[in-house]
């Protein structure tokens, strides 16, 4: 009951903030003598979702804070503010004229414009919002994993509590349940990679659900990111591929004329191998992303029922956002534990068909299993 | 569509901080984690391999005590069994030896008795003939005084032996 109060309450409050904000909509709206203010959904979505040069603050959508760009130009790395470039403005380093087009092929890139006009794009290898939420995840993760380290090397074999018994069962859970379950007696060569992964992306997706300064960032749905760690998977499962691996793709065990002389088989096994980074770069980009996506479209709802139907159908609207846009975070919370497991999990799998033993280990080995179940049979 | 093309920046940057990443906590962080974790598990399966070989001997000693304990009341049973049958046997035999003992007294007695008797009927016999020859004697005596009455006893006696002829 008490909590349900809460809930009404809070819904309450998020109604009167959006008939506040589009009071104050109304405002500039007179102030600007009346031209109406136009919400361009597509804008705003994609603003959020993708890159940017500085990073939003809370309730104030201009003030951004001011991260360094560093681009490799045509005459050498130059870095600066994005403060002095910021809102269309052009900055002079140098000879060369640095500017963001805010339309146009290179739109929110920032160029640089060569003294005779040309635009040419230079290699930006910029601190972006990414960037420095990938810097926060990174130092996150090795905070936590750090504090699990002391904690084991103060007090042994005790089991970690509050916040770091949950962290120890979590990777528990991922090198038990996934890594050792699939890799056998590999799992202690690819476990650092594996829990690393999982770790990071955890933390990437759950700090992209906290909406303010530290966090925000769609990292981890940013196809960059997604791509680098499905390559590094894609590497790690090939270059500590076994030769049977190798011989499953280019003559695997199926009749001839699948193979020779038209080499089906293979052509689909070595398409197979590139298929696999793909498809994991692919789902955890659309399922992180979806989810930002979703969360950002009902907030929107909000805006664009005010600025159709009036202040009292945006009130009405907010209230349902609102709670649509909790449950969606909540179950984005689960999503972010899934997705970093799934990821972690496929991985293991494709590293762990690279790992798979010639026929004749198998033979063996199933020879020796028979042999330990003989006696037991003869007796029965 | 610029959500599907990697940026080069990020591309780079992340490569770079998972590499670095990926290597502090692989030199560092997971050897102590997963060394804890597998040490860990293994102290604890044999920690309950432990305990269910305790369980299974304790089990094993409870029974074993058992056993024990019911040889050990079947025994007393026996014992006790055997005290009684013992106990009734030697009060029998006493009874009986008793009884023997008492007989044997209770026959010496009655001999003694009758041979007591027997002594005192002779020595009554005994008195008595004496008295009788004592006063026969002075009967006779008395009665033998005169001649008279001396011949008529004899011939008395003569008819008596003549008559019995």
């Amino acid at each position: 009951m008490k909590k349900l109060t809460v809930i009404i309450v809070l819904l309450v409050l998020a109604a009167c903030a959006a008939v506040g904000f589009s009071d104050a909509i109304d405002d500039s709206n007179a102030a600007s003598g009346g031209t109406e203010v136009k919400i361009d959904p597509k804008e705003i979505i994609f603003e959020h979702l993708g890159d940017a040069y500085g990073w939003e603050m809370p309730f104030a959508h201009h003030r951004r804070i001011p991260l360094p760009i560093i681009l490799i130009a045509s005459d050498g790395v130059h870095c600066f503010s994005s403060a002095r470039v910021a809102h269309g403005h052009q900055y002079k380093d140098g000879d060369i004229t640095f500017m963001v087009p805010t339309e146009g092929e290179y739109k929110g890139k920032c160029v640089e414009v060569q003294p005779d006009g040309q635009i040419l794009k230079p290699w930006d290898i910029s601190i972006t919002k990414n960037v420095l939420a990938l810097f926060l995840s990174a130092m996150v993760v090795l905070l936590i994993c750090f504090s699990l380290v002391r904690w084991y090397k103060r007090h042994g074999f005790t089991a970690p509590v509050g916040m770091l018994g949950f962290l120890e069962l979590i990777v528990c859970f991922v090198y038990e349940g996934v890594v050792k379950s699939t890799l056998g007696k590999n799992a202690r060569r690819f476990a650092p990679y594996l829990l690393t992964v999982f770790m990071f992306i955890f933390i990437m997706n759950l700090l992209g659900l906290v909406v303010i300064f530290p966090g925000g960032a769609n990292l981890t749905g940013n196809i960059a990111v997604t791509m680098v760690l499905a390559l590094i998977t894609f590497f790690i499962t090939n270059i500590f591929g076994t030769k049977h691996y190798w011989k499953d793709i280019f003559w695997p065990d199926v009749p001839l004329w699948l193979k020779f002389p038209l080499p089906i088989m293979p052509v689909i096994e070595l398409f197979g191998i590139f298929t696999k980074p793909a498809a994991l770069t692919v789902r955890l980009f659309a399922n992180m992303m979806g989810g930002h996506m979703i969360v950002i479209v009902l907030t929107l709802l909000i805006f664009i029922f005010t600025m159709m139907c009036g202040v009292a159908v945006g009130g009405a609207t907010a209230v349902v956002s609102i709670a649509f846009s909790v449950f969606m975070l909540l179950i984005d919370v689960l999503v972010s534990f899934i997705q970093a497991y799934v990821f972690t999990m496929l991985s293991t799998i494709f590293i762990s068909l690279a790992q798979e033993e010639g026929e004749h280990e198998h033979e063996k080995h199933e020879q020796h299993e028979l042999a330990k179940l003989t006696p037991e049979t003869a007796e029965k | 569509m610029e959500l599907f093309t990697p940026g080069f920046g990020l591309v780079f940057w992340m490569f770079i901080s998972f590499a670095l990443l990926f290597l502090i906590l692989w030199k560092f962080a997971w050897p102590v984690i997963l060394k804890t974790v597998d040490e860990r598990a293994e102290l604890i399966d044999k920690g309950v391999e432990y305990a269910q070989n305790a369980k299974e001997s304790l089990d094993n000693a409870q029974q074993q005590a058992d056993r024990i304990i019911a040889d050990a009341r079947v025994k007393e049973g026996d014992i006790l069994r055997d005290a009684e049958a013992l106990k009734s046997q030697i009060v029998e035999q006493a009874r009986s030896e008793a009884r023997k003992e008492g007989q044997k007294e209770l026959d010496a007695a009655k001999l003694a008795i009758q041979q007591a008797r027997k002594d005192a009927r002779q020595q009554i016999r005994d008195e008595v003939s004496e008295f009788a020859i004592q006063i026969a004697e002075k009967v006779l005596r008395g009665e033998m005084d005169d001649r008279k009455a001396q011949t008529r006893l004899v011939n008395n006696l003569l008819d008596e032996i003549e008559n019995q002829n």
